[in-house]
């Protein structure tokens, strides 16, 4: 395997477990993980998995760069296939198009379809979360079939509601919080996506699967009003 | 009892050492942009090197005491003072209730300061942690910078402490005009010819007035070239990441950062130079010195054991 140990400083290195974005890479990235997880290495204090490399930050007065990068290639080398894993997935209600979801249209006419074939692509396929960054619980994701054909907007806008679920070709992220954002607007969940009131304020956790499921307008109102006051379960199902 | 908010200062939050193991998540560790100034407060007063204090920015809060405690001032030269006669910085000092605290701007070197309170400030824990994430209304108080009429309370005031004569450090240097920050080059530098690796040396870079707690702007006459583009696949980034987009104008990763980011980084502020970049002023310039990774572990390790051995020596 061609693994690389990138210098991110004098308290970090970045491993790099590939150099494209693929299932594959991501899974060694998350095997990688869970081999330093199951056998710790003394020193190491944060470790941020990401598309294509693991970031591992260090306590150099613990452990130095020699050790730690033997230690790294060591857990490396006999790290075990978590591929045959099961396949989690959290269904996410979204409402699409309308006020929260002005795009829609847009996307059906860049593509050359209906609103509804739109939907059927966006919601039919499962998004695999490659990783959480730029916000809190804000996940990276892609599917793997149907890609759509467009990309960004020609100008971005300087700023989205929480909620937002955008799209681009295969992508399609979650908005956490309020911000600028180049990609079309779909829908939105009524879902809290980061909740620092929960002991795991994160709707999707890296490795994870995203099914949207689409509601109407008077079942997004409802599902918001059960989530804010803490009652909603979101649907947890294995594969 | 504790401190009421007469005027916040242009930017005051809670940070206490940072959240840390919350990066795969999204979660930046936020804490203190000038860590060094921010132990040292802590130690002045007794308390942990890492308990939640006030980091301000340009000028210092106004802040009420109704009960008598210690507290020390540290960071860049933001002149305070007490019911309007100047106090020390980098200097433990006994307050008592009904004293106003106040502070002028900063005019002289660094731009950031820091009130640490003995006994530490009355602040949740949010994964972990009371230091402040504004941008996404996470930590510290109420999610957010203070304001005018916030009250915060304290966890256990100290009227005294023992040796308190013995209780300060000498006042450290911020320059006004140019600083040398030390780097280590990567975790992108390869994207870069050796030759314009070089350029990041020889040439300064002036700070922008975009310069925040999330990062700092840098302009440079002679933008570095990239040999193909300034994108990589998304990975983490570090506090202190030299990230050079596309345009070749550097900006440097702070406290707030992202987690994770598509610009290349030619290089890393070495961790015992963040606070020179933390305490840079807008219009400044900053020069980058290579250094080799040895070096960069050596000073930290030496500084781990300074700050060690002043703690041992204040509070045994």
């Amino acid at each position: 395997m061609d693994i690389k140990i990138l210098m991110s400083g004098d308290q970090a290195v970045s491993v790099q477990m590939g150099s494209e974005i693929s299932l594959e890479v991501n899974r060694k990235v998350l095997m990688l993980l869970e081999a330093i997880k199951k056998s710790p290495i003394p020193g190491v204090r944060e470790m941020v998995p990401t598309y294509a490399s693991l970031m591992i930050h260090y306590d150099p007065s613990v452990i130095s760069l020699l050790k730690l990068e033997e230690e790294i290639m060591n857990r490396a080398e006999n790290m075990s296939d978590i591929g045959e894993t099961k396949k989690i997935i959290r269904e996410v209600p979204i409402l699409y198009g309308g006020e929260l979801g002005p795009d829609l249209e847009l996307c059906a006419e860049l593509e050359g379809t209906t609103v509804e074939e739109v939907i059927r692509k966006h919601s039919t396929h499962d998004y695999y979360v490659y990783m959480l960054g730029f916000a809190p619980g804000h996940p990276y994701s892609a599917r793997f079939e149907e890609p759509f054909s467009f990309k960004r907007r020609d100008t971005a806008r300087v700023k989205i509601p929480g909620g937002s679920v955008v799209v681009q070709l295969n992508l399609s992220d979650l908005i956490p919080f309020e911000q600028p954002c180049g990609w079309n607007i779909i829908g939105s969940t009524p879902l809290t996506i980061c909740d620092y009131r929960k002991e795991d304020p994160f709707l999707v956790h890296a490795g994870e699967w995203i099914r949207y499921i689409p509601v109407t307008e008077k079942e997004y109102r409802e599902i918001r009003r059960a989530d804010e006051a803490g009652t909603y379960k979101v649907k947890v199902i294995e594969e | 009892m504790g401190i009421l908010v007469k005027d916040p200062g242009p930017l005051t939050t809670v940070q206490d050492e940072g959240r840390f193991g919350y990066q795969q998540f999204g979660v930046t560790p936020s804490g203190p942009m000038d860590a060094r100034a921010f132990h040292i407060g802590n130690i002045l007063v007794g308390n942990k090197r890492g308990e939640g204090s006030l980091e301000f920015t340009f000028k210092g809060p106004d802040l009420e005491f109704d009960e008598d405690t210690v507290i020390a001032i540290t960071g860049g030269e933001i002149q305070p003072s007490l019911n309007g006669s100047p106090i020390p910085r980098y200097r433990a000092v006994r307050v008592h209730a009904g004293d106003v605290l106040k502070f002028g701007f900063a005019t002289g070197g660094g731009c950031r300061g820091y009130i640490a309170f003995a006994g530490g400030l009355d602040i949740p824990l949010i994964m972990e942690s009371k230091s402040t994430l504004a941008s996404k209304k996470l930590g510290g108080f109420e999610g957010r910078a203070l304001k005018k009429d916030d009250y915060i309370g304290f966890t256990a005031p100290k009227a005294d402490l023992p040796d308190f004569e013995k209780r300060w450090v000498p006042l450290p240097v911020y320059p006004t005009k140019e600083v040398s920050v030390r780097v280590v080059l990567g975790p992108q530098d390869d994207a870069f010819s050796e030759e314009e690796q070089k350029k990041l040396f020889w040439f300064s870079s002036k700070v922008a007035n975009e310069c925040d707690r999330q990062g700092y702007r840098l302009e440079r006459e002679v933008p570095i070239k990239h040999i193909k583009d300034g994108n990589i696949i998304s990975d983490g980034i570090a506090f202190g990441s030299i990230q050079v987009p596309t345009t070749g104008q550097p900006f440097i990763m702070m406290a707030d950062r992202q987690t994770v980011g598509g610009y290349t980084k030619i290089g890393t502020v070495i961790t015992v130079d963040l606070p020179k970049v933390a305490q840079a002023k807008p219009g400044m310039w900053i020069r980058f010195v290579n250094v080799s990774m040895e070096l960069a572990h050596e000073l930290y390790i030496r500084e781990l054991s300074e700050m060690d051995a002043l703690e041992k020596s204040m509070n045994p």
